[in-house]
């Protein structure tokens, strides 16, 4: 079997790397030294996942756990690590001036971040690789060179920053209480943390991971960002980095913070989330801001799904995450040559026929049209909040439905937009091959999980029962099986 | 294995490619009109009674999905394919050539036609929650297809269209998961069987939110306003197609639900207010509002399409009254207005849409013209409409009445009655300001309609006249439906009912109402039989003769007497509230975007950490 480990180091690689290539004058490496690293990375979790059969992990540096470097491997995080250079290839940064240069080892930088993110058995290297990738995020938020883009990415990076050394703080409180910092570890001395210091590093914890996660009230940040930066990027950060910060909140709440307060917690920024996203977005008038909204009030589904308890709830979590991975990556590509106001689309269907039935597909998943996977993704969630039935759960079932009624009203002024009438004074303007080809792809997914809906279910079930499965994670961790190295 | 509601599934879906590639030609219309006749064909080679089981079925995520098509759903879809294929008809010939030169896209038109009868036959034959969800979302949606082809003012009324579809499917989609919950299970057979041990709460819950989606299609108030302009601005065959049959959806979600799964003695379960009022009187008072206030707006309008819209919701509460009622006699009568208001409706469209293809306006206050065999069409569908013998629409109006006063309920037959005045005071006018008084002078030279849109109406006509004289031919199928239901069938003969409620036999009423016109005539003939023909241009005011100088229409400002009397009563209130709603959301919205526009978000993580602290703190130390 591959090493895991070289998901992470290969983009890692690759990203100091590429600058040297292209500055040495070797542009045909620099070209393609990017997406080969990416597609290496993808193949090598994918060997691994072809070759799962149960949960392991692997001590990097050979200390044994709970001291060294642990990164844990089971079916939850080869997915989220399979998604992170697949999507990078998707939304790979395409151009090789100078700019593009940066931007491009910058995303090889973040999809090795998130990689580890999505691998890492415990909380100080969830940490880092959290900084990692948001110090990756800040340059590609500022890439876009506007001033607009500046200001936005500074208004990002003081709040991540904040945000960061409030997370830590938290990680702090829990070393202070328990004395380690492993995952596996923690989730035998958890009843320790059933407190209310532990709840408060646990909020946060919320905090710090939560501004890339987009949860309320720290996303503030999340619309100015994605309309002043290029379009691949705000697909990259709503799309893929957004996921995995909610994978590390998932990851401590499921090991660390089994009790019913941690998940009511999440409920309850899930349900504001909701809410406030989907009315901000109800009256935005440009189509990014429109997404970013929007991309926020799903996130909040997200979270409100995976504060479900047990196999469900990570069953349900994972299907809207997954979902709106591939939705919003999907839109946030078609808007790249529509943003602005959403009136200057007028008529853009005809001169872009495919990009608009395109948008079209992806609004009507979006809004949890059966037989598409945005629908099966709603009922889990719904289901699973109609089955635990206490009142917050409760007022989260109306919230989401609510939310959907606004998504619908808004999305649908945007689709009336593009199928209306061209001003012919002045033309919409027609997307990039690439954006429709990325699109397509991602339109191709959707439609092929739509009709493989029932087996994907079925191979959920035994990744969420291996998720919440605290026993043998800590077993495996510290009983030292899996691959020795 | 292939069955028969699979095989009309399969045609059903073929013919959505068929209609984009036909509907460019006439000849190519008319094979689509032919594909309607197939697929209703089809439809009859099913027995009604055994139910048909599709060999399609998915395990998904857990449920069972399958389609099975039983006696109430093989009802809708026969009125469903009748309604699309006559209205598919009326356009096929110079209408559809017409409007395409106009810029009408007829493909779309014709594909999303089919369309929406695929989507209301998954919708019909759904055999659990799963497939009854897939068909009422993907019927809401295809609607819209219809509704956003004419542009302009259609498209504000289709966007307020999806945002209630919208909402009614959310409260379904609660509805499903709430019997996930509580049953379980998705089959239909599982809440039929869990229903009688569910607690109150929970029947409460599953009732109310489905019987609010469904209502939200139905248009029965408060969710009335939408439906009127965006069924009426849609192209005349969608128009027809979507008055005719499309909020009958509802109705079927209901009888379904709330009759056929839960059940009349489960409903009675459901009482408020010590039980004074049960779940079954409120929907019945609102359904007499819905048929009174719609229908009094419907007198209001000027533009003849609104005017057949607002009936359209109007006669909505009638069906909804009947179900109900839930007696035999009544879930009949409910079930046959379903047929009845679809035939007659279908012509009355029909007419008004001719009356624009020549004329150009629908403004009732700018018509009168000269079009004789749409004019005996529109006189025969506002019969109907009316509920006057001897058209269809009578017999099941007659059912109504008849079971509400049976029931014990004086003061909901008062306002049925109520309601009726105002349906035969607005049909007058829609008669009245689009044919009669004096013939404008831009009109002298419309021609009839071409005869491939007066022949659908007429054999409409034959339709609305033949079940009105023999409503048994119809009501055989609302019978089965009944029984699909679990309700008493209503006894039925060729000529109406004969049941110990009341008997009806329509066949004597026509005879006699026949003869009542022969004595008439002989009476007239007798006497001399004097008659004067008179222009057209000709006006009288009086009995006296109005020279041709004297501009005089009394068409506009129609009952004008009548409407100083109780405009007060117009106001709006629902536009009203509608309208504070969405500005309360805007408001709302306005503030969570200035949450994410504050000027330094950061603020919000130490906020968050001294609430998060504080909080610690409080119970460290306390």
């Amino acid at each position: 079997m591959t090493d895991i480990s070289l998901a992470v180091v290969l983009p890692l690689l690759g990203a100091f790397l590429l600058p040297l290539a292209a500055r040495s004058g070797l542009r045909w490496l620099a070209a393609i030294l990017g997406p080969a690293l990416l597609a290496a990375a993808a193949l090598v979790v994918f060997a691994n996942w072809s070759g799962f059969s149960a949960p392991f992990a692997i001590a990097l540096g050979s200390f044994a756990p709970p001291l060294g470097i642990t990164f844990y491997i089971d079916e939850l995080a080869l997915l989220f690590a399979l998604a992170v250079p697949l999507i990078s290839l998707l939304l790979w940064p395409g151009e090789s001036d100078q700019s593009g240069v940066r931007r491009q080892s910058l995303t090889l930088l973040l999809a090795a971040a998130l990689s580890g993110l999505a691998l890492s058995g415990d909380l100080f290297n969830l940490y880092v690789f959290y900084e990692l990738a948001a110090v990756a995020s800040y340059g590609l938020a500022a890439g876009s060179g506007s001033s607009p883009g500046y200001v936005a990415a500074f208004r990002y990076l003081v709040l991540s920053a904040l945000g960061s050394v409030i997370g830590l703080v938290g990680i702090a409180l829990i070393y202070f209480q328990t004395g380690t910092l492993n995952l596996a570890h923690l989730a035998t001395l958890s009843g320790q943390l059933a407190n209310p210091q532990g709840l408060a590093a646990f909020a946060m914890l919320l905090i710090g991971f939560g501004v890339k996660a987009e949860l309320f009230p720290v996303n503030g940040w999340v619309p100015e960002v994605y309309a002043a930066t290029g379009k691949r990027v705000a697909a990259l950060l709503a799309g893929l980095a957004s996921k995995l910060a909610v994978l590390a909140v998932v990851r401590i709440l499921l090991l660390v913070f089994p009790g019913d307060e941690a998940r009511q917690l999440l409920l309850v920024l899930g349900i504001l989330g909701v809410i406030t996203g989907e009315l901000a977005a109800w009256q935005a008038r440009d189509l990014t801001r429109m997404l970013a909204w929007s991309s926020i009030g799903q996130l909040g589904v997200v979270f409100i799904a995976f504060s479900l308890p047990g196999a469900a709830g990570v069953i349900a979590g994972v299907t809207v995450a997954l979902h709106h991975l591939v939705v919003k990556s999907a839109l946030f590509l078609l808007a790249a040559r529509w943003g602005g106001a959403i009136e200057r689309l007028r008529g853009a269907a005809a001169s872009s026929r495919l990009g608009a039935g395109l948008f079209v597909l992806f609004a009507l998943s979006l809004l949890g049209l059966p037989p598409l996977p945005g629908f099966w993704s709603k009922f889990l969630v719904l289901s699973g909040l109609a089955d635990a039935g206490t009142m917050s759960h409760l007022i989260a079932l109306a919230a989401v439905l609510t939310g959907t009624v606004i998504e619908g009203a808004y999305l649908l002024r945007v689709i009336v937009v593009l199928y209306g009438k061209a001003d012919p004074a002045a033309p919409p303007p027609r997307h990039a091959t690439a954006d429709l080809f990325g699109s397509s792809v991602l339109a191709v997914a959707l439609i092929a999980a739509a009709v493989m809906i029932d087996p994907l279910w079925q191979r959920l079930h035994g990744l969420a029962q291996d998720a919440v499965d605290a026993t043998t994670y800590t077993q495996t961790v510290l009983g030292g099986q899996g691959p020795a190295r | 294995m292939i069955g028969a509601l699979d095989t009309l599934l399969l045609v059903a879906l073929a013919a959505i490619p068929l209609s984009a590639l036909l509907a460019v030609s006439v000849a190519g219309r008319w094979l689509l009109v032919a594909l309607y006749a197939l697929q209703l064909g089809l439809l009859f080679a099913m027995t009604p009674g055994e139910a048909a089981r599709s060999g399609l079925s998915f395990n998904l995520l857990g449920n069972a999905v399958g389609w099975q098509l039983d006696a109430l759903g093989w009802y809708f879809a026969a009125v469903t394919l009748g309604a699309a294929g006559f209205s598919a008809a009326y356009a096929a010939g110079e209408w559809g050539s017409v409007n395409a030169r106009g810029g009408l896209s007829l493909r779309w038109l014709y594909t999303g036609l089919q369309i929406n009868v695929l989507a209301m036959l998954l919708l019909l034959s759904s055999a659990d929650f799963i497939a009854l969800f897939i068909g009422w979302e993907l019927t809401s949606w295809a609607g819209l297809i219809l509704m956003l082809l004419a542009g302009g003012a259609a498209i504000r009324a289709a966007l307020r269209y999806i945002v209630y579809a919208i909402a009614g499917g959310m409260a379904v989609f609660a509805g499903l998961v709430v019997v996930h919950a509580a049953v379980g299970s998705l089959q239909f057979d599982a809440l039929r069987g869990a229903a009688s041990t569910l607690g109150t709460g929970q029947l409460w819950a599953i009732a109310l939110l489905f019987v609010l989606g469904f209502s939200v299609k139905m248009a029965t108030m408060p969710f009335h306003l939408w439906q009127a302009p965006a069924y009426a601005f849609s192209p005349a065959p969608g128009s027809a197609f979507l008055g005719s049959i499309s909020a009958r959806m509802g109705l079927f979600g209901i009888a379904l639900v709330a009759l056929k799964l839960i059940g009349v003695a489960q409903l009675d379960r459901l009482t408020l207010a010590w039980d004074l009022v049960s779940l079954r009187d409120l929907l019945a008072w609102v359904a007499v509002l819905t048929a009174i206030l719609p229908t009094f707006v419907a007198m209001r309008q000027n533009d003849a399409r609104l005017l057949l819209g607002w009936h359209g919701v109007g006669q909505g509460g009638y069906m909804l009254l009947g179900v109900v009622v839930a007696d035999s006699l009544g879930s009949a009568g409910g079930l046959l207005h379903v047929f009845n208001h679809a035939s007659y409706q279908a012509i009355l469209l029909m007419a008004v849409f001719a009356v624009i293809h020549r004329t150009g306006t629908a403004d009732l206050n700018r018509l009168g013209g000269r079009m004789p065999l749409t004019f005996l069409a529109m006189l025969i569908g506002i019969i109907g409409l009316a509920g006057l013998p001897p058209m269809n629409g009578f017999v099941s109006k007659w059912m109504i009445y008849r079971a509400v006063i049976v029931d014990g309920q004086p003061l909901l037959f008062v306002a049925t009655v109520i309601s009726t005045l105002g349906t035969i005071l607005s049909v007058y006018k829609l008669l009245h300001n689009t044919f009669l008084g004096q013939l404008r002078l831009e009109h002298e030279q419309v021609k009839e309609a071409p005869w491939s849109m007066t022949v659908p109406m007429l054999l409409l006509c034959g339709v609305v006249f033949v079940t009105g004289f023999a409503p048994g031919l119809v009501l055989e199928y609302v019978a089965t439906a009944q029984q699909a239901i679990g309700l008493v069938p209503v006894t039925y003969i060729l000529g109406g009912i004969e049941s110990p409620a009341g008997s009806l036999d329509m066949i004597w009423v026509t005879a006699i109402l026949f003869a009542g016109f022969g004595i008439g005539a002989l009476l007239f003939y007798g006497l001399g039989g004097r008659s004067r023909r008179v222009h057209q241009l000709d006006n009288y005011a009086g009995g006296h003769f109005l020279t041709a100088d004297v501009r005089y229409q009394y068409s506009d400002n129609f009952y004008a007497g009548l409407m100083h009397r109780i405009r007060p009563w117009y106001r709006g209130s629902f536009e009203w509230a509608e309208g504070a709603l969405v500005s309360a959301l805007g408001a709302v919205s306005g503030a969570a975007r200035g949450f994410f526009e504050q000027a330094n978000p950061a603020h919000w993580v130490l906020v968050g950490t001294t609430v998060v602290m504080t909080w610690m703190m409080w119970h460290v130390l306390g």
